[in-house]
């Protein structure tokens, strides 16, 4: 292993993040911001951490518990990293790395590395190591031990988030893989909601299924970090064996890349698919919407994204309504469903212009206003989000845990369309004042700029939680008999997302050359 | 009329300098030769021409009318083929050539005829690869087809023939001939000088920063065998280009 290559290459990459960052004095002060911040929040969760192990001790049943925890980041970081792209943005491709003189081998461990060391993967390891050390304190195992397994825990997320990653993009890239994805999707999706009757009714099946949780790597890092002598060493042997078969099946993976489908190009349409959804939008905008619609029906990220925007929002829908009480129970649906005009379209929303490389330069080329293009590709975006509402509405009020009147039904369209209309309407400016260079080919990974982040995951929490938050303070605002409040929010969010577009059009012709050299790399 | 006319552009990036107060005129229906060495400003000032720049001062003028970014009906009659290329990478190329004349305000028929003649005679008849598949001289072909598709009055070509096969340079400049001889202007720039000296008829020489340090007519090297220039005689374009823009010679021992 040429350790020393493999140590420059890791190194060239926070000379480059370093590169990027000096070209201004407030992107060096955002950047030393962010680091703190990392920091900050490395340090809150290994309070937390150790916190939860305390906890955990004084329960009585430490390792329960802290299997539950361990078990429970791991989902969490599993479903991060593929639902919003965090820790798996490969820093170089395999190809960029074939010019230097390192082997197959040794690109490959580069590669990793600068996986595992994403600030993501830090803040995973953070609360575990917390964890780890807050079981040491006051319960019987050994902190060497509970390190090791902390670290072999970490590995093996990491390797877990990059092979389902790499499973699902192979199976997008195939024919009608979009569909048998979108199949186990939503049996994940309704999954929850059938178990737990299926466990009251069949009480017996519960000791297996727990007998099975003692092979996963949760199980067995809680082993480690708590149970004596042989059985702790079990527990590490549990990781490592996940840990190899992930290793080799990742290998696997990377070394027989899917072959790209070739698609013999139809004959030349005026009257396909998306020239009939442009021509919607009258003849001025019509080729621009057509563009976006063909340009985005090729993007693996959107064919990936987009149609599980539904069975996501009903596996939340799910899952947020069994957790809370029977009064919290609406609430907590309602502010999942609001997502509904936001989430299938979001990460495109706020970084229009992100994947389209060299093409950007062409709009401007053309014989129409700059603007158009942005307007055309929020009215695409807008579309095609206001698309999902009607199949989520029919999914959630068919599988809805708690019976949905057409009050109750009123009150979810009126959300999903109020969070449409301001979500899109806050995206534009994250398009313009915080565009992203982002891989057109890649179906994951997190491509945004922080000002893209902040509106993208501030957007949903804020879509998730404030219903909650009523619900807490002001029970009525959230009650059915308020159904009728949905009749002016929408069409002020409306409003308000025409307003954000005239204005941000203008920003778009001055701030143009900008967004164009951030899309083209130069900056 | 001249078919273009730049007074006193300047381009400023930030504190850089791109374009120092540039004025040329381009007479109608000739080629125009557009040269300067690696970041002369060449492609800003052709950024400036065709809208995609906007500039930090002066005036540009095309086809007799003042022009800026938002000249809809001016952008009509220009053609460009921009030295990155503007490519949509996942769509076919017949698709991507349909979208440009549309944009054209070209109608369903003539699109048809067009984009299957342009397909044809530049070879870009495999339909199985989209643009991010195609080579870099097919990808270049593609732009060229593009930029000539709504047969506009004015052309702007950068770099039009680097990474073209000869018998695709060939059949362009064939192309680019009949062009101006229908009274058409196009505006090339390129580091190849002998094509340069064989196609043009007037050229334009610029230095850092953008910095016009001499204009004029090149037929004069087929009829008198040579341009005066400072007092001297240069037989061709490059050693002008050399006397202009500084020769460099650096002698690397381990090379």
């Amino acid at each position: 292993m040429n350790t020393e290559l493999i140590g420059a290459l890791v190194k060239l990459r926070y000379k480059l993040m370093w590169a990027r960052t000096r070209t201004r004095n407030g992107k060096i002060a955002l950047f030393f911001a962010g680091y703190l911040l990392l920091v900050f929040f490395m340090v809150i969760f290994s309070l937390g951490g150790i916190g939860a192990g305390i906890a955990a001790v004084r329960m009585g049943r430490a390792h329960t518990v802290a299997a539950g925890v361990l078990g429970g980041l791991y989902f969490q970081a599993l479903m991060a990293t593929v639902l919003m792209g965090f820790g798996i943005s490969a820093a170089f491709a395999d190809v960029e790395l074939r010019r230097y003189p390192v082997r197959a081998w040794d690109r490959r461990i580069a590669r990793h590395l600068l996986g595992l060391a994403d600030p993501f993967w830090f803040l995973v390891v953070a609360l575990e190591l917390g964890l780890a050390v807050g079981l040491y304190a006051l319960g019987p195992g050994s902190i060497w031990l509970g390190l090791i397994a902390v670290l072999l825990l970490f590995v093996s997320n990491y390797a877990m988030a990059e092979v389902v990653v790499l499973v699902v993009e192979r199976l997008v890239q195939r024919k009608g893989g979009s569909a048998v994805l979108l199949v186990c999707i939503m049996c994940l999706g309704v999954l929850p909601a059938a178990a737990g009757p299926a466990m009251r009714k069949h009480p017996q099946l519960l000791a297996p299924l727990l007998r099975v949780l003692h092979y996963t790597p949760p199980y067995g890092a809680a082993s480690a970090m708590l149970r004596p002598g042989m059985e702790a060493f079990y527990g590490l042997a549990v990781i490592v064996w996940w840990l190899l078969g992930l290793s080799a099946l990742l290998v696997a993976l990377e070394r027989h890349p899917p072959q790209a489908r070739t698609a013999q190009a139809g004959a030349l349409s005026w009257q396909g698919p998306c020239e009939r959804v442009g021509a919607l939008f009258g003849p001025a905008n019509a080729p621009l919407v057509a563009q976006w619609l063909r340009f985005y029906s090729r993007n693996n990220r959107f064919r990936t994204v987009y149609p599980l925007a539904v069975p996501l929002v009903a596996f939340l829908a799910f899952t947020q309504a069994q957790v809370a009480g029977p009064k919290g129970q609406f609430a907590n649906i309602l502010g999942c469903f609001a997502l509904t005009g936001f989430i299938g379209t979001a990460q495109f929303a706020v970084n229009q212009f992100g994947y389209m490389g060299g093409g950007f330069r062409r709009y401007f080329l053309l014989p129409t206003d700059p603007a158009a293009l942005l307007r055309t590709g929020s009215y695409t975006f807008l579309m095609l989000s206001a698309a999902l509402i009607p199949v989520a509405t029919i999914v959630v009020a068919v599988f809805s845990p708690i019976r949905l009147d057409a009050r109750m039904l009123a009150m979810l369209v009126g959300a999903a369309v109020t969070a449409l209309f301001v979500m899109h309407g806050v995206a534009l400016w994250a398009t313009l004042l915080g565009p992203r260079r982002g891989n057109f080919k890649a179906s994951f990974g997190n491509d945004l700029s922080l000002a893209g982040n902040v509106v993208f995951i501030g957007g949903m929490l804020i879509l998730l939680f404030v219903p909650r938050l009523l619900a807490h303070i002001w029970p009525a605002a959230v009650a059915p008999e308020m159904w009728w409040a949905v009749v002016p929010m929408a069409p002020l969010a409306a409003a308000f997302y025409f307003v954000s577009l005239r204005n941000a059009c203008d920003v778009f012709r001055a701030r143009r050359e900008a967004i164009l050299s951030v899309i083209e790399g130069r900056t | 009329m001249d078919a273009i006319r730049i007074s006193n552009l300047v381009k400023k990036y930030g504190t850089v300098l791109a374009v120092e107060n540039l004025s040329l005129q381009v007479r109608k229906g000739i080629m125009f030769g557009f040269l300067g060495p690696n970041g002369s400003g060449k492609s800003t000032t052709i950024g400036c021409l065709t809208g995609l720049l906007d500039p930090t001062a002066g005036e540009v003028e095309i086809l007799g009318e003042r022009f800026d970014a938002e000249s809809a009906a001016l952008k009509r009659r220009m053609g460009v083929m921009p030295e990155t290329l503007g490519l949509f990478d996942p769509l076919y190329a017949h698709e991507f050539l349909a979208f440009v004349a549309r944009m054209f305000g070209l109608d369903e028929a003539v699109t048809r005829q067009r984009v299957t003649e342009l397909l044809d005679a530049l070879e870009l008849t495999d339909r199985s690869k989209t643009l991010g598949d195609f080579s870099t001289g097919m990808r270049k072909r593609v732009a060229f087809a593009a930029a000539v598709i709504h047969s506009p009055d004015v052309l702007f070509l950068d770099e039009p023939f680097e990474s073209i096969d000869p018998a695709g340079v060939a059949l362009m400049k064939q192309w680019l001939r009949r062009f101006t001889e229908q009274g058409r202007t196009v505006f090339i720039t390129s580091h190849v000088l002998e094509t340069v000296e064989r196609l043009c008829e007037e050229v334009a020489i610029i230095t850092k920063p953008g910095k016009l340090v001499w204009q004029g007519d090149i037929t004069v090297l087929a009829r008198d065998g040579a341009i005066s220039y400072d007092g001297m005689e240069f037989e061709a374009l490059e050693p002008l280009f050399l006397h202009l823009t500084g020769e460099r010679y650096t002698d690397l021992n381990w090379l």
